[in-house]
């Protein structure tokens, strides 16, 4: 990769220049520096050092957005569409599922979308099978898609890489990405605590969730996980009760055929996510 | 048992009446009328067009998922094809002024030269009304309704909700199927689904 730049007349500050774009290129092979996006950067980036057969390892992608701009969540509410991720990896590294952080909802009106502004890390873990061959160190491969928006659209496409040796040992903790993981982590939606207990009914177009939770609930909105369930842009009523809440959704119009349960992310305020998978109420 | 459920219709009626004056027309319901500005110089209104089928087509030239239909030829192709099955094609430009995807009249009439698009005729919609009363989100977003004046279809233009090019040919275009369906006088199998691309750019949007 060439980095391309009008150098100022300036010798001095060209030689500079060349000096710390031969640092960075050298610094890359161990830590994978930002790929361009439109109006931000993306890097792929690993919590562990190395690899080990028969051990799962997180792996990041860094998204940091130039203020204002936002990419979009797995459901991109109204307009817009999340980030999609191809993989290459070697044989015997397979990677699940991302893990979103909680979305926050983007824009008014008639209008809105759920996603993260200014910079999100998506959590993508990464298992080794017991086989993994250690000849040599993992180049990991990831092409990703992605929208940024402000008040325009823009797609981009990063192409990612990174290199993790592989050893027997437990894969150590990286220090230098410790922080930006537990705080990731911190953001990610979690399991609902076992003695809440939510239900949804239907009444005139909505679906109303219930939730018992043993305390007052003032402060409530839920990001569903499928597209097409819920009027993003219709107003969610909070009803506090002494016990909870209840809140009401409006169906989307695009809803034609019954739905069985209600899933997605339930933020009670902020750093509050929940993660909740309800039935219908018959 | 059958009074309670008589007054509980009732009372959902009621409920429901004050909502439909707030909420814009959908899938199942009378298109509502309008008037417009054609680029083209003319007035238009949508019930002169009764008795055949309406094609309502947002569009916003800066938006690469729109960019993808006319850069592919996509949307011209599918308009060709319907506008000479005299299906009247009406292309909506709802973005305010100082938005992405604001024309003037003259401006829309050089894009669709060089577009070589043929709608029926382009609107100018700056004030965003067109584009409220049929809720429009995105564009494209498309809605197509029947000779009878009711929506058939409203959203996405096919199943690929990206900007690749390459997901062109492949993709199930919804608004073909609705018609293709509905002039062979049977259902509509999709009547509705999410539309996809940039959020339509009304006075006041901020993203």
């Amino acid at each position: 990769m060439g980095i391309m730049r009008p150098c100022k007349p300036n010798a001095a500050y060209c030689g500079a220049f060349i000096f710390g774009a031969a640092l960075l290129l050298y610094a890359g092979s161990v830590h994978a520096a930002g790929t361009p996006i439109p109006h931000g950067t993306l890097e792929l980036i690993a919590e562990n050092q190395w690899v080990a057969a028969g051990y799962t390892v997180s792996l990041g992608l860094r998204f940091q957005l130039e203020k204002g701009w936002h990419i979009y969540w797995s459901n991109p509410g109204d307009s817009g569409e999340p980030p999609r991720v191809t993989w290459e990896l070697p044989a015997g590294l397979t990677v699940g599922a991302i893990e979103w952080p909680a979305p926050k909802r983007l824009g008014a009106s008639t209008i809105v979308d759920y996603g993260y502004e200014d910079a999100v890390t998506l959590i993508v873990p990464m298992h080794a099978e017991p086989s993994l061959a250690a000849e040599q160190p993992a180049r990991l491969g990831a092409e990703v898609k992605v929208l940024v928006c402000r008040e325009t659209c823009i797609p981009g496409k990063a192409e990612l890489s990174l290199t993790l040796p592989i050893k027997a040992q437990v894969p150590a903790p990286d220090p230098r990405t410790a922080d930006l993981f537990m705080a990731t982590r911190k953001s990610l939606p979690r399991t609902a605590p076992g003695n809440w207990k939510f239900s949804v009914t239907e009444a005139n177009g909505s679906f109303v969730l219930t939730g018992k939770l043993g305390r007052q609930i003032s402060q409530a909105s839920f990001f569903p996980l499928a597209e097409s369930q819920i009027d993003n842009s219709a107003p969610q009523k909070v009803l506090p009760d002494a016990d909870g809440f209840r809140l009401t959704l409006r169906k989307s119009e695009q809803l034609l055929k019954p739905m069985e349960r209600l899933k997605g992310v339930l933020v009670l305020s902020a750093g509050q996510a929940y993660l909740i998978d309800v039935p219908l109420s018959k | 048992m059958k009074r309670s459920m008589l007054f509980t219709m009732l009372t959902g009626l009621l409920l429901c009446a004050a909502p439909l004056l707030i909420w814009a027309a959908k899938v199942g319901e009378a298109a509502p009328d309008f008037t417009a500005s054609a680029s083209n110089g003319k007035t238009v209104r949508l019930s002169d067009y009764r008795g055949k089928y309406v094609v309502l087509e947002w569009h916003n030239n800066g938006c690469p998922y729109v960019g993808k239909h006319y850069n592919s030829g996509n949307m011209q192709r599918l308009q060709k094809q319907w506008t000479s099955r005299g299906v009247v094609w009406l292309t909506i430009l709802s973005s305010a002024p100082g938005k992405q995807g604001y024309v003037t009249a003259s401006e829309e009439n050089d894009y669709l030269a060089k577009m070589q698009a043929t709608p029926t005729a382009a609107l100018l919609d700056p004030t965003g009304e067109i584009g409220h009363l049929y809720d429009a989100k995105t564009s494209p977003q498309m809605v197509v309704i029947n000779p009878q004046g009711v929506e058939i279809y409203d959203g996405a233009i096919d199943d690929k909700p990206t900007t690749d090019l390459q997901d062109v040919p492949n993709a199930t275009n919804y608004v073909s199927l609705a018609l293709e369906a509905a002039m062979a006088g049977k259902q509509v199998q999709t009547p509705a689904t999410r539309p996809y691309g940039c959020s339509v750019k009304y006075a006041g949007s901020s993203h």
